[in-house]
């Protein structure tokens, strides 16, 4: 390590050594801000909606449900206890009897009250359950959240995207994926009927097509093939059964169009 | 993965939060920074000992006085004498040797004599080069290390961002900060220990002259005064 003429040194070097290690030291404690000052953000968080009307026009389907069942069955409940009432009211003719009766009309109408009461609250409470559930309650609407619901919401994402993220629509948008998704499948199975599946041979060969459609199910332009199955006569059927299969079947809803403008379709032919 | 919004980033829970190789990069990056200086202050010691030891004894040399006196004090002295002085006292160690030997041809006494204070001259040259091979390889590899402790956390860095759905830089700032460490640490290991390379190279260059310059004039000495 080191000669022996240098012994006599190598204890004035080794703490002068040290010594430099202590002094670069203490200048990165001193010259860094090593706290990270986090000013406290007002985040406000919007969420913007590519188009607005594809789920206008599936919201009332799925999201009044709910609703109106709840208020349906509160009616008829308060009626059939007035009904009740006036039944028992007569009924009770003997003048003993009648109070008694009306001790026990009263505490069944008190009864029937707290029910009341209690059911009323639970239905609000559903309904409360149902609007958080369904979060932005008016789409396109700046949300403006706190500090606790921006993490949920993070981690609601986050979940989200674990689950695999089938498509970067939001919760609300769900019930439309599942429309777009039957009319796809639609598509792609009326589009397999017509494959000539003898020219594709044994296996399993997997494609990917790329079309375009224009809103009346026609194709615009001639689809473009992105993954081959490997050999040119089962691509050339699959393309062929493209064109065959014009018009394509499309979701009456013109709003969800957009959807279909541009698909991606994955054939299996020998499935 | 919820965002840490309270970081703080002090050194220390930086380096506590990095990732065991990056970790082990520092820890070697810092025990190399600390025995390049521990060598280089060793080498500015011993250089700086061998300059004024040569000028010593160049002024001893030079102004005129008996070279047997001076000899005897060299060898009298208990230290063991270094640089110039145990050249002289090596060629002059074998010209007194060979002197008192009768039959012998002055170029074999002169041959002889040189010879020795060579063999001193290479001694005195492998001490001044000791350690210099250590610091040129810190110089030139220790920004490697350290450069491979950053993109090690770099690396680490990023792919953690990829587990969150909305990436933030608050996400990375730490791990791209604790990687850096690495690299900062070895350029500080790397700068010093070129600097001192290239100087003591210099400087070992330059005695080598001052030690071959008096080796021929010592010789002419010699030759004259037999």
């Amino acid at each position: 390590m080191i000669r022996a003429y240098e012994k006599d040194v190598s204890w004035k070097a080794g703490a002068l050594a040290i010594g430099v290690h202590v002094v670069l030291l203490a200048a990165l404690l001193i010259s860094f801000n090593w706290k990270a000052a986090h000013p406290v953000l007002n985040i406000a968080e919007v969420e913007l909606w590519d188009s607005l009307p594809k789920n206008s026009v599936q919201k009332p389907e799925r999201t009044p449900k709910p609703t109106p069942e709840p208020v349906v069955k509160e009616m008829p409940k308060p009626e059939p206890i007035a009904e009740e009432n006036p039944e028992e009211a007569p009924n009770a003719d003997i003048a003993l009897l009648k109070k008694k009766q009306e001790l026990e009309q009263k505490k069944l109408a008190d009864q029937v009250k707290k029910e009341k009461a209690l059911e009323q609250k639970k239905q609000l409470d559903a309904l409360k359950d149902e609007v958080s559930k369904d979060q932005p309650p008016k789409d396109k609407k700046p949300v403006v959240q706190n500090d606790a619901l921006k993490k949920l919401q993070q981690e609601a994402l986050a979940d989200d995207k674990s689950e695999g993220d089938k498509q970067a629509v939001s919760a609300k948008a769900a019930a439309n994926a599942g429309v777009v998704g039957d009319y796809i499948n639609k598509i792609q199975a009326k589009i397999r009927s017509n494959v000539n599946k003898t020219l594709c041979g044994e296996g399993n060969p997997e494609l990917k097509f790329d079309i375009a459609l224009l809103p009346t199910g026609q194709l615009s332009g001639s689809p473009k093939l992105i993954k081959s199955s490997g050999s040119g006569a089962c691509d050339e059927a699959v393309e062929r059964a493209i064109i065959v299969s014009e018009p394509l079947p499309l979701p009456e809803d013109k709003s969800l169009f957009s959807q279909f403008r541009s698909l991606k379709l994955k054939f299996r032919p020998n499935d | 993965m919820a965002i840490a919004v309270d970081n703080d980033m002090s050194i220390f829970s930086l380096v506590a939060g990095a990732s065991l190789p990056v970790q082990l990069v520092l820890v070697v990056l810092l025990i190399t920074s600390l025995f390049s200086w521990w060598y280089i202050f060793i080498k500015v010691a011993t250089i700086k000992r061998a300059e004024t030891g040569a000028d010593d004894f160049e002024n001893a040399f030079w102004t005129g006085g008996d070279l047997n006196k001076l000899f005897e004090g060299l060898t009298a002295s208990r230290r063991k004498s270094q640089g110039m002085a145990s050249i002289f006292e090596a060629g002059f160690k074998e010209y007194t040797r060979h002197k008192h030997q009768p039959r012998m041809e002055i170029s074999d006494l002169m041959e002889g004599s040189r010879r020795a204070m060579r063999a001193a001259y290479n001694r005195e040259l492998d001490d001044l080069d000791a350690h210099l091979p250590f610091l040129a390889s810190v110089g030139s590899v220790s920004p490697y290390i350290g450069l491979f402790g950053t993109v090690w956390g770099i690396m680490n860095a990023f792919r953690g961002l990829s587990n969150v759905a909305q990436a933030t830089l608050s996400q990375v700032a730490p791990g791209i900060a604790e990687a850096l460490v690495a690299t900062a640490i070895g350029l500080f290991a790397a700068i010093p220990a070129v600097i001192a390379y290239n100087r003591f190279a210099s400087s070992v260059d330059r005695l080598s002259v001052r030690y071959e310059s008096f080796m021929e004039e010592f010789t002419n000495i010699l030759q004259r005064k037999s």
